[in-house]
């Protein structure tokens, strides 16, 4: 009776474990598939911002012909923190791949949240201060005398909003990271 | 009774029944199945958690002094200037900024989650083994990691335009007109970053304490 209930006990164990590490695989190639998109989103992002280069046919005394992104610092911040981060999940890729094979690897998916989680902060930094600077282009400021330039440099504009859509879709899709990680993490 | 410093273990003998049908899925072919429990005493595991979860709770006040801290302090700039110029307004509030609103909005909503989230890390340091608030409070603690570091990179890029300036766009530094405003401002900006870094670390203490063993 007692002997029964205890092979039962570990008869039921083994049924219920495999489907877990099941589960756990699965998350983990949902991981890598996540990481890749987010690689294809911050990399466009950066490349997107990095390429623009508008000339004004013409020529006013009070503002310059060109723009390029490095004429304000902050989308050069933005550039910069989007080729960080995806340099650091093409990094990353290498580990996800290990953790599909290991599932049962805690220290590493530790490592993983907290490089994650300070990614995170990177790209959502550089992904807000741009947005804040392409709000300004087009609202401008009466306050501060700050005037939209958007309705000169039409493209410009143009080009930084769209670049920003991928990076906040990468910020998006770090969170999801973290979550899928902190889950299997929990259910081991 | 051994002393709780160490794990002991108990061996439970099994004589091998009947059922043998079990055996092809377990491929544990022994005659007698030994168990071997392992009986942690309560305190010493939960003691490890515990601190932990003392210590994540000490962040959390102080990522709410600092979240509080930035969104009173953008709150009530409000400078007026002695003189008047025909190129400038006057008066420098926060509201003035759309970057600055979003930037008190933002670290308000961040200090009433981190009150609401007190009880739930008080639960964690009086049940250690419990996963469910664990994972909530992780999943809860990244979203506000993302919206905290947005909040102070737009006030910060704001900032340092109203320091600098931009040549190309013709903007025009404003900072040194208004030297209270922008030194107010930017020491909120520096108590947001405070807070979303003390955020970072807070969803690294709570992988870690998430982790079996």
């Amino acid at each position: 009776m007692k002997a029964g209930a205890l092979e039962l006990g570990h008869a039921s164990k083994v049924t219920s474990s495999v489907p877990k590490s099941g589960v756990n695989r699965g998350m983990s190639i949902l991981d890598l598939f996540i990481r890749i998109i987010a690689i294809i989103a911050t990399l466009g992002s950066a490349i997107a911002m990095g390429t623009t280069n508008e000339t004004l046919p013409f020529f006013t005394q009070s503002i310059r012909f060109r723009a390029k992104y490095n004429d304000l610092p902050t989308f050069t911040f933005f550039v910069v923190a989007n080729a960080i981060v995806s340099a650091y999940l093409i990094l990353s890729l290498g580990l996800s791949i290990f953790h599909i094979m290991r599932s049962r690897a805690q220290a590493s998916r530790i490592a993983l949240i907290f490089f994650d989680a300070a990614m995170l902060a990177l790209l959502t930094a550089g992904a807000s201060a741009a947005a804040a600077i392409v709000y300004l282009a087009h609202k401008g400021n009466t306050k501060a005398n700050w005037f939209p330039i958007c309705q000169q440099f039409d493209s410009f504009c143009h080009r930084t909003s769209g670049s920003l859509v991928g990076s906040f879709a990468g910020v998006i899709l770090i969170i999801l990271l973290v979550l899928l990680s902190s889950i299997a993490l929990s259910r081991r | 009774m051994d002393s709780k410093s160490t794990s002991y273990e108990t061996a439970i003998n099994v004589s091998e029944t009947e059922s043998t049908k079990q055996k092809s899925s377990t491929a544990a072919p022994a005659a007698t199945i030994v168990a071997t429990t392992k009986a942690i005493p309560h305190n010493q595991k939960g003691g490890w958690r515990r601190g932990v979860g003392i210590f994540d709770f000490i962040l959390r006040l102080c990522a709410l002094v600092a979240a509080l801290a930035a969104a009173t302090t953008m709150g009530t700039t409000d400078e007026t200037l002695p003189l008047f110029t025909q190129f400038f307004q006057f008066q420098a509030s926060y509201d003035d900024l759309p970057a600055f609103s979003y930037f008190v909005v933002a670290n308000a909503i961040a200090s009433a989650y981190l009150v609401l989230s007190l009880p739930f890390s008080i639960v964690c340091i009086v049940r250690p083994h419990l996963v469910g608030a664990k994972l909530l409070l992780l999943i809860l603690d990244t979203v506000m990691v993302a919206f905290t570091t947005a909040a102070a990179a737009a006030a910060a890029a704001i900032v340092y335009l109203a320091h600098n300036g931009n040549s190309t766009t013709q903007w025009l530094a404003i900072c040194q007109q208004f030297g209270d405003f922008c030194q107010l401002v930017s020491g909120a900006v520096v108590a947001s970053f405070i807070a979303a870094f003390i955020f970072i670390l807070l969803v690294v203490f709570s992988a870690v304490a998430l982790r079996r063993h």
